[in-house]
């Protein structure tokens, strides 16, 4: 990391592409990332979100932490650090898990990206370098903190392929979700996967970020007859809670952060528990998780399908509809009025006797209309987490 | 392929109890020995003085105490030392330079250490208790911990918890004035630890010792060879099978528990309890090895504190050992830790990973022998002590007490040496500190308590236990009865 560009006068780095989203950033509304800025807003989160879910929109994750995982046993490492056996990973796979303590409970989770058997690349949103370091020991592995020497997009849209096509870039319609390759965008070597937060087809690209200028303009180049956005933080939490992808320390604590042990979450709770490979010789945190599995989960990571237009945010969940006899019985984590679905959606915690599908529980909203909040006993039906999750994701050739 | 109901990987003094009293048990045991005799690191322990009173009724042990003479001399670069005498545990001054004062303070705090280690004595020889496990035998021994201290009284109860987190220096610094008594008493607290006197918790690491040893001076002694001479004649008589020379690779498991050892010649032995009487960190990273433990333990593991920092020195002189100002009946142990100021800055030098400029000693005088404990030598890694520098400065201290010093053989063995020949990573006495965080139920680290592990049918044994170092037996006794416990 450059770190002689942080000073008190400026303490956030700034990423590859800061150039470009300096440009585009009209509300010059910064978020925090990692010790990076990254926009949260450009000019308005809606019509970023639209780029994205109707055109395709360009966000900067640069921040994202890289670690590289090389030596004979690296692949041996990833099997004990993840819930998941990947034995059977080829090269230019992608894998998504998640990993725990050794008390079962959820650290962060992150896409694995295997280029052999001896060299893996992890991608978090949190720092784990300590974490893979502590779980290296007694392995022929390294781990090694890449982050600064990668700059990364997300496109994601229907149009992504459509738009990387019209770029040349060559056979990119074949490539499989959960896969990457190394592809050339006009004369730039990059390394494109299909993987994403949008539940829509979608990639991600990796470049030297002495490229990353070039490689954003080129995203653009279209912009006469396809949209393309620059899309910030605002708008791509809009896209994953849609697609139900939870994100740790919003939907849940990490492991590793919680202060309080009771707020650290299970696979079981997340609705993780297809992550979760118990027939695994050994991986941290197994003996855990075969008791909380026994057990079963006291609370569960629901989607909430909620009536009416106004967004639960931080609502409290009640199991009655008359007010007076209720009980407290979860929480919502992440809420938002759905513009693609015409529907107000959340995600939230909901105790045993109400995690099942079709269930139903209240919702108490806090509206804030004019200086003054109007309390709203809304109804939800406990439903998947996915509320949107369009079959181009998983076709292919991918929709061109 | 040989099977056993219990194998034991070595035959340390703890490694010879267990395997005694589990093959009275009428359990088949196997004992693996890396070096050609039993008795471990207890043959640097110059002679035994803290068996405890239960291993020999358990075991049918009967060493008896050899007299030494019970003083304990305190040197002084101006050759006025210190004399005290130890008559059944209770002290007297022979020969001081401190004022009457002083002496009658110094006797009083080392009275009422004596109450409070005697407070902290009752769970010494006891498995401690499990935090939280719910059972009731757990909660009752945690309650009658606190019943213990209360029961002090209101004064004696403030005093202790006063002084328990407290460093030993501020303690004497405010009841003492004459620099000889409270070096002597500094020493006796920070020998073998990884403190200075001014390092907090000093006092606690005084009171254990004292709990474990049943007296601060350690004097009542008993012949180390002859203790262990009978722990192996015990398990020969009860058909353990002791194999020396021989170094266990791996510890092999399936499916988290435990199905045998392999030997470095890579022969197999199989059994569904094994007990460790190796150090945590050598049992868990290198013969069980880190990829089957979860990263948590891993670290916890890895922060365990095990680095050694007395190194032994062994001198043969020309000449019967006369030391100045001293009548030769005066014979007993020799401490060298003139003042509090002393010991620190040799502790300074240990917390940078260097041997200090003028080490601390303890000896003792066998007509043309010498044998000295001497810190802070500390464990180094990546590099070698220059032995002879360090021979140098200790003899350079001793021979402002014995003149005309012509030695005709030395030896100093370091931590690092130790390491190597007892497989005890870090070199450690007590193969780890003996601190707060680190004794009790939480010896050697949260997960790996009360001799059990992460692992099913797999025990520790050793040093690295409740209640740690010193020759007790304890550990290696508990450690059985729980196997024991868990074999119905």
């Amino acid at each position: 990391m450059n770190t002689s560009k942080i000073s008190y006068k400026k303490p956030l780095l700034e990423t590859p592409f800061h150039e470009r989203t300096s440009e585009h950033c009209y509300a010059n509304d910064w978020y925090r990332w990692a010790g990076y800025k990254v926009a949260k807003e450009y000019s308005s989160t809606e019509l970023e979100y639209t780029s994205m879910r109707n055109t395709a929109g360009v966000i900067d994750i640069t921040p994202m932490h890289k670690y590289d995982i090389k030596g004979e046993d690296a692949k041996k490492f990833i099997n004990k650090l993840i819930t998941k056996d990947i034995t059977n990973i080829q090269s230019n796979q992608v894998a998504y898990g998640i990993w725990c303590n050794e008390d079962g409970m959820v650290i962060d989770d992150g896409t694995i990206f295997c280029f052999n058997e001896n060299h893996f690349r992890i991608f978090c949103a949190e720092r784990n370098l300590n974490w893979f370091s502590d779980t290296a020991t007694g392995f022929n592995a390294s781990v090694e903190d890449i982050s600064p020497s990668i700059a990364a997009l997300a496109f994601q849209g229907p149009l992504s392929c459509k738009i990387l096509n019209l770029l040349k870039v060559e056979n990119i319609e074949n490539l499989k979700p959960f896969h990457f390759n190394n592809y050339n965008i006009e004369n730039h070597n990059v390394t494109i996967s299909r993987t994403g937060f949008s539940g829509d087809l979608g990639y991600e690209i990796w470049c030297d970020p002495s490229q990353a200028i070039d490689v954003w303009d080129s995203l653009f180049k279209f912009n006469r007859d396809y949209k393309v956005l620059a899309a910030g933080m605002n708008a791509l939490e809009m896209v994953r809670i849609e697609a139900g992808f939870i994100q740790p320390n919003v939907d849940f604590m990490s492991a590793e952060q919680a202060l309080r042990p009771n707020r650290m979450r299970n696979p079981y709770e997340l609705g993780l528990g297809w992550l979760v490979n118990l027939d695994k010789e050994y991986f941290t945190g197994k003996q855990a998780l075969i008791r909380h599995k026994e057990k079963g989960p006291e609370k569960k990571l629901v989607g909430l399908d909620i009536e009416g237009d106004k967004p639960a945010v931080g609502s409290v969940l009640y199991d009655n509809s008359k007010k007076n006899q209720a009980k407290e019985i979860g929480i919502v984590t992440a809420a938002m009025w759905s513009p693609v679905l015409k529907s107000n959606i959340a995600i939230g915690f909901v105790s045993k006797e109400h995690y099942k599908l079709g269930s139903n529980v209240y919702a108490e909203i806090y509206h804030p209309e004019e200086l003054d909040y109007r309390k709203i006993w809304a109804e939800c039906k406990v439903v998947k987490k996915q509320f949107f999750n369009n079959p181009r994701r998983n076709e292919t050739p991918a929709f061109t | 392929m040989k099977k056993f109901d219990v194998i034991i990987i070595g035959g340390g003094h703890n490694g010879l109890v267990a395997s005694s009293y589990l093959s009275k048990k009428g359990k088949k045991v196997l004992v693996i020995e890396k070096n050609e005799n039993v008795g471990g690191l207890a043959e640097y322990a110059e002679s035994l003085n803290c068996i405890s009173p239960i291993i020999k009724k358990e075991l049918g042990i009967n060493v008896n105490n050899i007299n030494h003479s019970n003083n304990i001399i305190s040197l002084e670069d101006n050759q006025n030392h210190t004399i005290l005498s130890d008559k059944n545990g209770k002290l007297s001054f022979v020969q001081t330079n401190a004022d009457e004062n002083d002496q009658k303070k110094f006797l009083s705090i080392i009275n009422n250490y004596k109450l409070f280690s005697k407070t902290l004595g009752a769970f010494m020889f006891q498995k401690p208790p499990r935090v939280k496990s719910g059972k009731r035998a757990d909660l009752f021994q945690l309650i009658s911990m606190g019943w213990k201290i209360r029961k002090l009284g209101k004064k004696n109860m403030r005093e202790l918890l006063r002084v328990i987190g407290l460093n030993i220096a501020d303690d004497l610094e405010d009841n003492l004035n004459s620099n000889n008594l409270m070096g002597l008493l500094s020493h006796e607290a920070v020998l073998g630890t990884n403190l200075g006197p001014r390092s907090p918790g000093s006092i606690l690491t005084l009171l254990y010792k004292q709990a474990i040893n049943d007296n601060i001076f350690n004097l009542n002694k008993i012949e180390v060879a002859e203790y262990i001479n009978q722990l192996e004649d015990c398990c020969n008589k009860n058909t353990v099978e002791i194999i020396k020379s021989s170094e266990v690779k791996k510890i092999l498991t399936q499916n988290n528990s435990v199905t045998g050892v392999q030997l470095t010649n890579g022969e197999v032995f199989e059994s569904k309890y094994v007990m460790s009487n190796a150090d945590p960190k050598t049992t868990y990273l290198n013969l069980l090895g880190a990829e089957i433990l979860d990263t948590d333990f891993i670290r916890r593991t890895k922060n365990f504190r095990n680095k050694g920092n007395v190194a032994k020195l062994e001198l043969a002189l020309e000449n019967e050992i006369n030391i100045n100002n001293i009548d030769k009946k005066m014979n007993g142990k020799f401490i060298y830790a003139p003042g509090i100021k002393y010991i620190e800055h040799a502790f300074n030098a240990n917390k940078y990973n260097k041997y200090s400029e003028n080490p601390c000693l303890e000896f003792y005088v066998n007509q043309k022998t010498l044998s000295a404990n001497v810190y802070y030598v500390p464990y180094l890694i990546n590099t070698n002590h220059k032995e002879n520098e360090i021979i140098e400065r200790c003899v350079s201290v001793l021979s402002k007490f014995i003149p005309d010093m012509k030695i005709v053989k030395q030896k100093l063995i370091t931590p690092n040496k130790m390491e190597e020949k007892f497989n005890i990573t870090g070199g450690h006495w007590h193969h780890g500190d003996l601190e707060i965080d680190q004794l009790l139920m939480m010896r050697p680290f949260y997960g790996s308590a009360q001799y059990s592990t992460p692992i099913n049918g797999l025990y520790l044994c050793g040093a690295g236990t409740h209640p740690g170092g010193g020759v007790t037996g304890i550990n290696g006794l508990n450690a059985a009865k729980k196997v024991i416990e868990d074999l119905k």
